[in-house]
């Protein structure tokens, strides 16, 4: 797959998400799935609405900041994390335990955790957090691990304590996986933010998306559910942008 | 070192080394078994006695599974014998490594791909918590000819540069005892002729003591003091020759009738064994 | 196009295998103090290996009991896990049935939705245009989360039970597309050209080297899809409260009727970790069947 990664891989790809756009333009004029499914331009028109644009732009706002506050942290305490399993290797499999099984939970079942501990307008990013999390744990414990054994036998020959050897290279040989976390961890928190959202906060994408559920706004329903698509996708390609400069630089 | 096997190169001399200072690599009586499954092990070192002196240079030759690269594993504290003791400068050689005072140099450059040469060839004294000397750094480069590549990354670079950054991190903090596993192992003939010679010359201003580990017979009879021939399963030394040729070694000897004796005598006596041991 | 990292998500989460400690050697001592210093030193070594595995799940539960015991918290507002086992013990009728649904439309979408993409993947690999034109699709819509896109899937296709089986199967259709594409691939370099040489027919080579090639990889993607296959279910009958663990849960958020809420939370952590758990050693079996 990858040898086609280059121009015709591109060209498919532009071809692909034409073609999906023409189906779902022509599926929506001509009502074959119902009057809820709208085509493709009137979404876009109403996205492009000025008289929409506070309206979108504050929920925008509110799960992007929700978000990105989850990102952080829940990034930070996974490296946090695979750090400590890095140095402590007593505790490294018990973590690894702990973190699968956190992640396994359901995470609308934290919904009424979150609500009991948290404010309603906190709970959106505490979800986004633990979302973002796991990936960025995995793709860093995994990277701490992922050097030769003969660099480990060099660096101990050489006399190397723990941490510099932490430092001098099993950071170093991490970088591009955890930025692959990072890029994996993005979408994540960006739906762990909007599920959190459905608990009752005051405003957001998620808010949006339910609401017009509920209220057969349906351009508006597609069009949160576009935006909330958009986001996902542009920190998606973000971080595979840094993902490639990092590889570049490391390898 | 025993007298019969001194006398079995038919020149009696006095060992100096081992009536003056401690050896600085010191085996004595060393036996290695690995673990296998279910409680089975296999013996991979059998009674092994072995020194190197303090500035001389030794090439364990053997064929491959003789156990040579455990010995050098053994001399870098990476593994603790069976049975028997290990020292390296009167010292156990996990101390010496934490202390700083071994190079090593391995088949696989082992270079940090994110890092300069430069970086990397002065890492070893960020690992010992010292402040970079620059023009030990700088020194190191230009003796194995790479200053034009300092800022270069591994990866730009060809195998033999390759290896050339890799003894030049070795040698960097100079060690007290270098250990060299296969350095050249991996590169094509012509290189590694090349490389033996460069190495003869660093080699000669300095006087490390070395243990290199090979299976390149001229490359053991060009480099070493003394070559010690080893046989497989288990791995025990089976004889140790003393190299005369005088220091430093030119390239011409290479191509001398003498070399070429000691080392058709050595190809022989690995051949020899092979026979008795093989099915 | 993303590339698709399948080291991440090969199994590298604690890969050593689970093995049972040796509980010392079977006593055959005759003084009794000799016996039972070695169940004692038994036990130890079973508790030793609990606590090195699950001290992060234990201090979970440990944590969440001090934290109601400690800040006495009113018990309508945070159940301790005491409260919520006795509610899951005297009244276990009361979420049969939910349970059972939220699991058969997780299920029967994950095994659909798995087949189907695993399915189109294998005729894409025999037709590339087709495979052009549906990867970049399907990555796209992999890095969208779909889960949020519950509430318009329900808008589209109505407020029941096989809108939440077609979220389920589209949930597990895609990334299995996408593994087992990759998968069928990425084949040991020059085995394809060996396999020509030979005179091997395009119909062989599927079967005998895209095929056991593309396991780990679409086994991967069974794990992947899992967890999103039950949290889909709950998000859809949370949101849409037709039936199901999920809709239970809205049910009683919304009359504060906290210690229902958390069992029936319970339950559901309990069978997705139980699935996880499960494809986990699946995919495990898998990686060491047909992976070098």
């Amino acid at each position: 797959m990858k040898s086609q990664t280059t121009g015709s891989g591109l060209m498919y790809g532009a071809i692909g998400v034409v073609v999906l756009g023409v189906v779902w333009e022509s599926a929506g004029r001509s009502g074959v799935l119902g009057t809820t499914f709208p085509p493709v331009s009137d979404v876009v028109t109403y996205l492009a609405d000025p008289a929409y644009r506070t309206l979108f732009g504050r929920a925008v706002g509110a799960t992007f900041s929700s978000a990105a506050r989850g990102f952080l942290y829940g990034s930070a305490v996974a490296i946090l994390l695979a750090t400590s399993g890095a140095v402590l290797p007593a505790a490294k499999e018990g973590m690894d335990r702990f973190v699968a099984s956190v992640h396994a939970i359901p995470l609308i079942a934290l919904g009424p955790l979150f609500i009991v501990l948290l404010s309603r307008t906190g709970t959106p990013a505490a979800i986004a957090g633990l979302a973002a999390a796991f990936p960025v744990y995995v793709a860093a414990s995994a990277g701490f691990d992922d050097t030769s054994q003969t660099h480990r036998d060099v660096f101990t020959v050489m006399g190397s304590g723990r941490w510099s050897r932490l430092r001098h290279l099993q950071v170093p040989a991490a970088l591009p996986g955890i930025a692959d976390g990072l890029r994996l961890a993005a979408p994540a928190a960006v739906l762990g933010a909007i599920l959190g959202e459905w608990f009752g906060a005051p405003r957001g994408i998620g808010i949006l998306i339910v609401s017009s559920m509920q209220n057969f706004q349906i351009n508006q329903l597609w069009a949160s559910a576009m935006l909330a698509a958009l986001i996902s996708l542009t920190a998606f390609a973000l971080f595979g942008a840094l993902e490639r400069f990092v590889v570049s630089r490391i390898r | 070192m025993s007298l019969d096997l001194l006398l079995e190169d038919g020149v009696a001399h006095i060992d100096l080394v081992s009536s003056a200072a401690p050896a600085d690599l010191q085996l004595s009586g060393v036996g290695k078994d690995f673990q296998l499954r279910r409680g089975t092990s296999v013996r991979a070192l059998d009674a092994v006695d072995l020194e190197v002196g303090h500035g001389e240079f030794v090439a364990l030759l053997g064929p491959s599974g003789c156990g040579k690269s455990t010995i050098l594993r053994l001399a870098a504290g990476l593994e603790s014998p069976t049975s028997g003791s290990v020292t390296v400068g009167g010292n156990a050689p996990e101390e010496m490594a934490r202390s700083h005072g071994l190079g090593v140099a391995f088949q696989d450059h082992a270079l940090l791909p994110w890092a300069t040469i430069e970086r990397n060839v002065s890492m070893p004294f960020k690992l010992a918590r010292r402040t970079v000397d620059e023009d030990r750094v700088a020194g190191l480069l230009e003796l194995v000819g790479l200053s034009e590549f300092a800022k270069a990354r591994p990866r730009q670079l060809s195998g033999g540069m390759r290896q050339r950054a890799s003894i030049a991190r070795a040698l960097v903090l100079e060690p007290k005892m270098l250990l060299l596993d296969e350095p050249f192992g991996a590169l094509d003939a012509v290189t590694r002729r090349r490389l033996n010679i460069e190495l003869q010359a660093i080699w000669a201003r300095d006087h490390i003591s070395t243990l290199l580990v090979t299976h390149a017979v001229e490359e053991a009879v060009f480099l070493a003091d003394r070559v010690v021939v080893m046989s497989a399963r288990p791995g025990r030394i089976e004889r140790i020759r003393k190299i005369d040729f005088e220091r430093p070694r030119k390239p011409e000897l290479m191509r001398s009738s003498e070399f070429h004796a000691v080392v058709d005598e050595l190809t022989k006596s690995l051949d020899d064994h092979d026979e008795v041991v093989g099915p | 196009m993303s590339q698709i990292n399948t080291d991440l998500v090969a199994p590298r989460i604690a890969t050593r295998s689970a093995s049972l400690p040796k509980v010392g050697t079977p006593a055959r001592a005759t003084d009794s103090v000799s016996v039972i210093r070695r169940v004692g030193q038994g036990i130890w070594n079973v508790l030793g290996w609990c606590v090195r595995r699950y001290w992060g799940v234990m201090a979970l539960v440990l944590g969440w009991h001090a934290y109601v015991t400690v800040l006495d918290i009113n018990r309508i507002v945070m159940p301790s896990p005491g409260a919520v086992s006795q509610e899951l013990l005297t009244n276990p009728g009361r979420y049969v049935d939910p349970t059972l649904s939220t699991l058969t439309v997780a299920l029967v979408g994950l095994v659909g939705g798995t087949t189907l993409g695993a399915s189109l993947a294998s005729l894409s690999w025999f037709a590339r245009a087709i495979n052009g034109l549906l990867t970049p699709v399907a990555v796209i819509l992999r890095s969208v989360p779909i889960v949020a896109m519950v509430p318009v899937l329900a808008r589209v296709f109505g407020y029941e039970q096989r809108t939440i089986l077609l979220i389920t199967v589209m949930i597990s259709f895609f990334p299995t597309f996408v593994f087992v594409s990759s998968g069928l691939r990425a084949t040991p370099p020059g085995s394809e050209d060996l396999f020509r040489v030979f005179g091997a027919r395009r119909l062989t080579l599927f079967r005998r080297l895209a095929l056991p090639s593309a396991m780990p990889n679409g086994l991967v993607a069974l794990r992947l899809s899992a967890a999103d296959c039950i949290l889909a279910a709950l998000v859809a009958e949370f949101l849409m409260g037709t039936e199901g663990l999920g809709h239970v849960f809205q049910d009683t958020i919304g009359d504060l009727d906290m210690l229902t809420a958390w069992s029936a939370a319970i339950i559901a952590t309990i069978f997705s970790v139980t699935l996880f758990l499960i494809t986990r050693r699946l995919e495990r079996a898998g990686h060491r069947r047909w992976s070098a």
